[in-house]
C-alpha cells in the first residue's frame, strides 16, 4: 500500500512512508490529517478543488460531494472508522480552504446524515455504496433548490421595483433572472471591494436586460431611500437565524433597517449551519491578524527599546518623512499617489460578516419562506430531531 | 373527477354560500368559517369518490369557489386548508402500514425536511383498524364508506373548535388584564368583548373605547361592556394617541392574522398600535387560530384590502364634493408584526414570529394556492 500511496502523495511525503512504522509514528501526531489522506490515496482537498469548478456547485455541495467521494475511497470496516474518516476529512479541508464557513455548513449535514443514518443493509461495503449513492442523489436535488427559491421569491418582488443586492450571488441572480421574465425590476448593486464581484453581477444583469447600477460599498446609505427592497445571498445561515455573507451585507442590513426597507436573504437548505455566533469575532474565519493595528512607520523607535534589528528601519522613514515636508514645500512636484489598499492591508480585511437576525426580514429557502425565528428553530429540529 | 357530478345538493349549497359571500351576506371571519364548514360537512357527506385525491379535489374545487366569491374573507380558505389538512391526516393514519412504508425511505433531503416545523406525533390511538381500499373495481363506494366516518369526525373537531373559540380564547383573559388597569380597544370584535368580559369577573378595570369611524362599531362594544358592567368610555379616534400615555395595554382583534405576523385588522388598528409603540404600550392581539393565513402581505399596500362603501365617509348629499375628490374607506389596516406584542389564540399565546410556525403545523404547504 506504501507503493501505491508514494506515487499519489505530494514530493514531500514519500520519505515519511519509506521508514519504519516506529518513525512514521513520530509524524503521525503533528500531522494526522495529511497523513490519513494519504493513506487512503485520496486528496479530499483536490476532489474539492475540482467539484467546485463546476459553476452550479457551491462550497456545502462540494463539500458533501467530496466527503461522498471519501466514502466511496475510504477502506473503513466498521461505522466509527468511516465517521472517523469522514470526521477527518471534513477537518483536513477546513485547514487547506481559507474561508471554511461554506463547507463547514455542507460537511456538518452530511456527517450527521451518515451518522443516523439508518441502516438495514446485509454488509458494510453495501452501506457505504448506499451512502454514495444518497450523497449523489442530494446532490442532483440540490441544483433545483435555487429555481425553487426564485419562484419563492418571486411573488414578493412587485411590479417595478427597485432591488438593492450586494456582491454576486448564484441564487439571488436566479432570482431576479427568474422576475425579470414576468415584471419589470431595476437593480442597484454594490462593488464589494476589493474583489468587485458586483462589477459580475452587474455586467450579467445588463446582459439579460435588467436595468442595473454599480453602487459604491460607501454609498449603500445614500441609495436605500430609492430601493424597494434588500436581497443578498449568503454564505451559510446560522442558529440564530443570523446571516453569514459577503462583507458589507451587515452594514446594508442595519442601514435597510434604519430606513424601514425590508431585508430578504437567500438561502439553500443546505447552507444552514450550526453556529451561534455572537459577534463577528465569533466567526470562524476571523483571526487575531484581522484589523489588527500595524505599528505606525513614522515613529521613531522608542530609545528605551535597543532592539539592533529596528535601527537600519529608522534611516529610510527619516528620508522618506524629509522628502514629504520637502513635498509640502513645494521643492519638489508632488509623485502621483496611487490611494488603493495594498495586498497587505487588504489581507487584514474580513471576507465575511455576520448580520443579526433582528435585521432580516426573511429568508427564502427551498424547505420554505421562514423568519430568523423560524431558521433557528428549522436547525435545532434537524439536528436534535 | 370534476366538482360538478357530485350531487345536486351539495352544490345548491355551495352556489348559494358563495353568493352570499359575494353579496357580503355573510360577515365577520368567524360566521363565514362556520358557514364553510357546514358546506363542507354537506359535501363531503354526499360527495363520491374512489381514492383520496378526487376527494381533495372535490374539497379543493368547493375552496377554490367560495374563495373566488370573497377572496378578502380569508377565514374561509383557512378552513378548507384546515379540512384537508385533517383529510390527509386521517388518510395516512387509516392507511398506515399498506402504502406509507414505501414513501418513507431516508434520504439527505428527508434528513434536512425534519427541521420543518410539525406537530407533535401523537400516540397512536388503537384504532387503525380500517381497511382502506384504493380504486377497488368491485366495489367503488368501499374506500369513501371506511373513510367517510373518520371524516365527519374530523369535520366535527373543526366544528367544535370554531364553536369554543371565544370561551377558548378568554380563558387567560384574567392574566392579562389586572386591577386598575386602562385597557384601550378599537371598534367592535367580539372576541375582544368575550375576553373582556371575561376578565371583569375577577378584576376591576377601565376600558377605552375608540369608535372607530365611519362604521362606529365601537359604540356597540362600548355599550355592550358597560352594560356587563365594565368601566367604559367612548372615544373618537382622533383622540387615541392622546389618551396613549395612560393607557396600560391595548387589545384588539384582528380580521386574518399573516404568516410574517403582521395583521388585517379594523381601520383604526394601526394608528392604535403605532400611537402606543410611541409609548412603549403593549400590543395585545386576540384572534382565533382559524384567522391565521398564510399569507405573506406581499405588497404592504391598501390595494391588498378591502374598501367598504365610502358614503358614509362622503354621502350623496354633499353632491359638489363627491365629484371632485376621491373617497376611500378601507375596511381594515394592516399592521406590521413589530408592532404587535402578542398573539392570543385558542391554543396559547404566541409572539408574532411564531405564527408562520402554528400555521406550517395547521396546514399543508400544497394547499396555500387552493
Amino acid at each position: 500500500m506504501a507503493v501505491s500511496t508514494s506515487d499519489i502523495a505530494s514530493p514531500a511525503q514519500p520519505g515519511a512512508f519509506t521508514t519504519s512504522s516506529s518513525s512514521s509514528r513520530s509524524i503521525l501526531t503533528h500531522s494526522i490529517p495529511e497523513d490519513e489522506e494519504a493513506f487512503s490515496g485520496f486528496d479530499i482537498y483536490d476532489s474539492y478543488r475540482r467539484i467546485l469548478c463546476d459553476p452550479q456547485i457551491s462550497a456545502p455541495l462540494a463539500a458533501i460531494l467530496s466527503l461522498t467521494e471519501l466514502v466511496e475511497q475510504s477502506d473503513a470496516g466498521t461505522m466509527f472508522e468511516l465517521v472517523k474518516a469522514l470526521n477527518d476529512g471534513a477537518e483536513a479541508l477546513k485547514k487547506r480552504v481559507h474561508n471554511p464557513i461554506g463547507l463547514n455548513a455542507g460537511s456538518e449535514l452530511f456527517i450527521a446524515f451518515v451518522t443516523l443514518f439508518p441502516h438495514e443493509s446485509a454488509s458494510f461495503s453495501e452501506l457505504r455504496t448506499e451512502l454514495v449513492r444518497q450523497g449523489q442523489t442530494y446532490a442532483t436535488e440540490a441544483l433545483q433548490f435555487r429555481p425553487k427559491i426564485a419562484d419563492l421569491a418571486l411573488d414578493f418582488i412587485k411590479d417595478d421595483s427597485v432591488i438593492l443586492t450586494h456582491s454576486y450571488s448564484r441564487v439571488v441572480m436566479q432570482a431576479l433572472l427568474h422576475a425579470h421574465q414576468r415584471k419589470r425590476i431595476s437593480v442597484y448593486v454594490t462593488e464589494a471591494r476589493p474583489r468587485g464581484l458586483g462589477i459580475k453581477t452587474y455586467e450579467s444583469l445588463t446582459a439579460a436586460g435588467i436595468p442595473c447600477t454599480v453602487v459604491l460599498d460607501s454609498a449603500v446609505a445614500y441609495v436605500m431611500d430609492q430601493v424597494d427592497f434588500v436581497l443578498v445571498g449568503s454564505e451559510a445561515v446560522v442558529e440564530s437565524g443570523g446571516l453569514i455573507n459577503a462583507v458589507g451585507s451587515n452594514q446594508m442590513a442595519i442601514i435597510a433597517k434604519a430606513e424601514n426597507k425590508p431585508f430578504y436573504a437567500l438561502a439553500e437548505s443546505y447552507k444552514f449551519h450550526r453556529l451561534f455566533p455572537l459577534s463577528q469575532y465569533d466567526l470562524p474565519t476571523h483571526t487575531p491578524g484581522i484589523l489588527s493595528f500595524t505599528q505606525p512607520p513614522l515613529r521613531p523607535a522608542p530609545e528605551l527599546v535597543a532592539r539592533p534589528s529596528v535601527s537600519p528601519e529608522t534611516q529610510p522613514v527619516l528620508k522618506s518623512s524629509i522628502s514629504a515636508s520637502s513635498a509640502m514645500a513645494g521643492l519638489l512636484p508632488p509623485a502621483p499617489v496611487q490611494r488603493t489598499m495594498t495586498a497587505e492591508q487588504i489581507s487584514r480585511n474580513p471576507d465575511v460578516d455576520y448580520t443579526r437576525p433582528d435585521l432580516i426580514s426573511l429568508v427564502f429557502s427551498d424547505v420554505g419562506i421562514l423568519t430568523p425565528e423560524g431558521v433557528s428553530q428549522y436547525l435545532v429540529g434537524m439536528f436534535a430531531g | 373527477m370534476a366538482p360538478e357530478s357530485h350531487s345536486s345538493g351539495s352544490q345548491r349549497a355551495v352556489e348559494t354560500l358563495a353568493a352570499k359571500l359575494r353579496r357580503r351576506q355573510v360577515l365577520g371571519s368567524r360566521e363565514t368559517a362556520l358557514e364553510t364548514v357546514l358546506v363542507l360537512r354537506q359535501v363531503v357527506s354526499k360527495a363520491r369518490f374512489t381514492n383520496i385525491h378526487q376527494l381533495v379535489e372535490i374539497i379543493r374545487g368547493v375552496g377554490r369557489k367560495l374563495v373566488e366569491a370573497q377572496p378578502k374573507e380569508h377565514t374561509v380558505g383557512n378552513t378548507v386548508r384546515k379540512l384537508l389538512h385533517h383529510v390527509r391526516e386521517e388518510y395516512n393514519n387509516a392507511s398506515k402500514g399498506t402504502a406509507a412504508s414505501a414513501a418513507n425511505v431516508f434520504s439527505i433531503s428527508k434528513f434536512v425536511l425534519q427541521g420543518q416545523p410539525r406537530k407533535q406525533v401523537t400516540a397512536q390511538k388503537a384504532e387503525s383498524a380500517l381497511v382502506l381500499r384504493e380504486d377497488d373495481p368491485d366495489d367503488p363506494d368501499s374506500f369513501a364508506r371506511t373513510l367517510k366516518p373518520v371524516l365527519m369526525e374530523a369535520i366535527q373537531v373543526i366544528l367544535d373548535e370554531l364553536e369554543t373559540v371565544y370561551e377558548n380564547i378568554s380563558k387567560s383573559a384574567k392574566d392579562h388584564i389586572h386591577s386598575d388597569e386602562i385597557i384601550l380597544t378599537i371598534g367592535k370584535s367580539h372576541t375582544v368583548e368575550t375576553f373582556l368580559k371575561s376578565a371583569a369577573h375577577y378584576h376591576n378595570f377601565t376600558v377605552i373605547v375608540a369608535e372607530s369611524g365611519p362604521s362606529y362599531g365601537g359604540h356597540d362594544m362600548a355599550q355592550s361592556l358597560s352594560s356587563a358592567g365594565v368601566s367604559t368610555f367612548l372615544v373618537p379616534d382622533s383622540s387615541i394617541y392622546a389618551l396613549m400615555s395612560r393607557v396600560n395595554k391595548v387589545i384588539i382583534g384582528a380580521h386574518a392574522v399573516l404568516a410574517n405576523g403582521g395583521m388585517y385588522a379594523i381601520t383604526g388598528s394601526l394608528l392604535a398600535a403605532t400611537a402606543a409603540r410611541a409609548h412603549s404600550t403593549p400590543v395585545v392581539v386576540c384572534a382565533g387560530q382559524f384567522k391565521l393565513t398564510p399569507l405573506w402581505n406581499l405588497y404592504h399596500e391598501y390595494g391588498a384590502l378591502d374598501f367598504a362603501d365610502p358614503s358614509s365617509v362622503l354621502g350623496f348629499e354633499e353632491g359638489d364634493l363627491v365629484d371632485k375628490v376621491d373617497v376611500v374607506n378601507p375596511f381594515y389596516d394592516y399592521v406590521r408584526p413589530d408592532l404587535v406584542d402578542v398573539y392570543i389564540t385558542n391554543d396559547g399565546d404566541h409572539p408574532p414570529p411564531s405564527i408562520y410556525r402554528i400555521i406550517k403545523e395547521s396546514y399543508d404547504d400544497e394547499d396555500n394556492e387552493l
